[in-house]
């Protein structure tokens, strides 16, 4: 971004093309000799379309509203297939993502199963195993097999509610993970096997399947460890959607998870975060497209992840077909991420609230993301527990009134027809027509001609 | 003993029947023509012999802890993977991704392994009494492998502190991947151990290869190594 200014009288610009960003990148990458790594996930402003360029349109006289405070909408939200024995049944349609004891502080994996908890929601593992705190607090755990393998054991994978066979993630998506050497200490090298104090780096690759044939027999395997009794969940970064998401039902997911290019990660390359994948929005769109295609929407159930904020995010995105939604960085906020406490350490760390972006360095001034004893501390469990109850509460309400608004008594009726679209990328992108037309700009639906 | 004949019959009834033998304290269960069937002998829990007789399909043994499986022939893919504990011993070869991520236990091959045996190891022992494929070891983390014939491609990279020992030619040293002598004590080891479950192999002399620990942590100066592994 050129940058225009007048000292002295004189008109000073910067280069379009090498601006002030991109200079200090280079002189940043010319002394480290590698990628930036960080945490967070993706910086860039948005000029995609995103949710914000949808808007509902509610009941008048085409449609009857629900009364809000006498009209129930059910939040009930059921994950698994016809084929297991005991399919999750949540009481609200977020849940918490899988993040790894590792990347975060024990207290904030506790605080979030128990503020999940408290609400009737789901918790997630994450890489790294599961901690028996985790599974004591979860009414419902979510247990990831990454390809890490890290902290996998058949009796911890047999005690979970749902099996999370992890491809990638939304801010990462074809690369492993990354915990740097601040995070890789007595404790969690323990769990994981590792030295303690390396840069952890973990593979891409399952180590004992490549592509979705071998995924078929992958996911029988982890029925036969679950005696067929739980859901059976895929989870995948956002890239190749539309392909990726049929091949993952295909092979026999109960539940498939999509996270888009604004999902959060503890530590990855910059560029990563900022180059690759495709926006949640998109990947809804891709992902709802896939599973109509092979007659496997409603059937396959499908849950969205990656940069939801709030209850209106959410609602879109189960408008436009999404049976659940992931939360990860908005139930950290929940716990403190970037607020404006211990403000002197977000200053020793170059940063300020609010913008702060150092999950990766394990300094995390609210406790966070941290295995310094000191910094957890600054996180109560309780208090943390009950502020992720709240968010996810206020969420569902959001979502509750959106729903009655616009006449629906499940929450999981919202459709695309309660949608309009502001732009036309968005119309575009989503199948719905532009606000103030009956056209769908691109010829839609969807992300590609259905002709 | 017990017999678990597979004719007609689907991994998911193959192992209830195994399961339902092993949990009711069987010693030692026959598994007759499994027919590389996949996902045979999943996540037994019990420290029963498990015997097929014949060859298996992908992810036999996978996530035991605790029994003995014996495949009289050779095995899929991903055998013994994230086992906790056991014994596993295939009499044929065993294809790709053999013993990836064990936490513990023991997997021995008689025949080859193919590629990406043992990745991501947290512990435990593999013996192959022949060859293995490319990228063996990779990110093992803890435990040992002892490969008596040849290795392929990659062998031992970006590993962490799991010990490989080989008895043939190492085709290619993965990332970060050193050699050395193995010492006294290793050499007893090796003996002792070969004896137990591989008497018919007759090693000379076995390489010792470990992690030389330049990628633990990211060093600039270390460009042509870091080049390849970022």
């Amino acid at each position: 971004m050129s940058e225009r200014d007048t000292r002295d009288g004189r008109l000073i610009q910067a280069s379009g093309t090498f601006s002030p960003a991109a200079i200090e990148d280079i002189q940043v990458k010319a002394e480290l000799g590698r990628y930036r790594i960080r945490g967070f996930g993706t910086l860039r402003e948005r000029k995609w379309a995103t949710f914000d360029d949808l808007t509902f349109i509610p009941c008048s006289l085409t449609r009857i509203p629900l009364e809000g405070y006498r009209e129930r909408c059910s939040t009930r939200t059921v994950l698994g297939g016809k084929q297991v024995e005991n399919p999750i049944e949540l009481e609200i349609p977020i849940m918490i993502t899988g993040m790894s004891w590792g990347a975060l502080s024990y207290n904030a994996k506790v605080a979030l199963a128990k503020g999940a908890n408290i609400v009737g929601s789901s918790n997630t593992t994450g890489d790294g195993g599961m901690l028996q705190a985790e599974r004591e607090y979860s009414r419902h755990l979510i247990y990831e097999v990454l390809p890490s393998r890290y902290g996998i054991d058949i009796h911890h994978l047999r005690q979970a509610d749902g099996i999370e066979l992890t491809l990638g993630q939304g801010a990462k998506p074809g690369t492993g993970g990354l915990l740097l050497d601040a995070k890789v200490l007595d404790a969690v090298a323990q769990q994981r096997n590792l030295p303690i104090g390396v840069d952890q780096r973990s593979p891409a690759r399952h180590p004992d399947f490549l592509g979705p044939d071998d995924m078929i027999i992958k996911i029988e395997e982890l029925r036969e460890a679950t005696d067929w009794k739980v859901p059976i969940f895929v989870k995948m970064g956002a890239t190749r959607v539309f392909d990726d998401v049929r091949l993952a039902a295909k092979a026999g997911a109960d539940v498939i998870v999509v996270d888009g290019m604004e999902g959060g990660t503890g530590a990855s390359a910059e560029i990563c975060q900022e180059h690759t994948g495709i926006p949640t929005l998109a990947a809804v769109c891709e992902a709802r497209a896939a599973l109509e295609d092979i007659g496997m929407y409603g059937e396959v159930k499908l849950i969205i992840a990656g940069g939801i904020r709030n209850g209106v995010d959410a609602a879109k995105a189960m408008a436009l077909g999404a049976d659940a939604i992931y939360i990860g960085t908005a139930a950290l906020m929940a716990l403190n991420c970037n607020k404006p406490l211990f403000v002197e350490d977000y200053h020793a760390l170059g940063t300020e609230p609010y913008h702060c972006h150092h999950c990766h360095t394990g300094q995390c001034p609210v406790g966070i993301t941290t295995q310094d004893p000191d910094l957890m501390k600054r996180l109560d469990i309780e208090e943390g527990a009950e502020r992720v109850a709240n968010l996810l509460q206020a969420m569902t309400s959001e979502i509750q009134i959106l729903a009655r608004a616009c006449g629906k008594a499940d929450v999981h009726d919202l459709e695309p027809e309660d949608l309009r679209a502001l732009n036309a990328e968005a119309s575009m992108i989503c199948g719905i027509p532009l606000a103030g037309t009956d056209r769908i700009w691109g010829g839609g639906p969807g992300w590609k001609d259905r002709d | 003993m017990a017999t678990v004949a597979c004719e007609g019959k689907t991994p998911r009834e193959i192992n209830a029947e195994i399961k339902r033998l092993s949990t009711a304290g069987e010693a030692k269960i026959t598994v007759t023509d499994p027919g590389a069937r996949h996902n045979l002998g999943v996540a037994v829990l019990q420290p029963s012999l498990i015997r097929f007789e014949g060859s298996v399909g992908y992810y036999c043994a996978g996530m035991i802890d605790g029994p003995t499986i014996e495949v009289s022939g050779s095995a899929g893919w991903g055998l013994a993977e994230s086992m906790k504990d056991g014994h596993v011993v295939v009499e044929g070869h065993a294809g790709n991704g053999a013993a990836a991520a064990i936490r513990g236990g023991t997997v021995v091959i008689h025949g080859d392994a193919a590629a990406r045996l043992g990745v991501a190891t947290k512990g435990g022992l593999i013996l192959v009494g022949g060859n293995c494929g490319y990228m063996a070891g990779f990110m093992g983390q803890q435990g040992t492998l002892i490969v008596c014939g040849d290795t392929g491609e990659a062998f031992g990279d970006s590993m962490y502190e799991t010990v490989c020992f080989v008895g043939g030619e190492i085709k290619e040293l993965g990332n970060d991947a050193v050699v050395e002598e193995p010492n006294a004590d290793e050499q007893a080891f090796l003996t002792t151990t070969l004896k137990t479950h591989l008497p018919e192999k007759n090693v000379k002399a076995f390489k010792k290869v470990v992690a030389g620990r330049k990628m633990w942590n990211f060093d600039k100066q270390e460009r042509a190594l870091w080049r390849e592994a970022l």
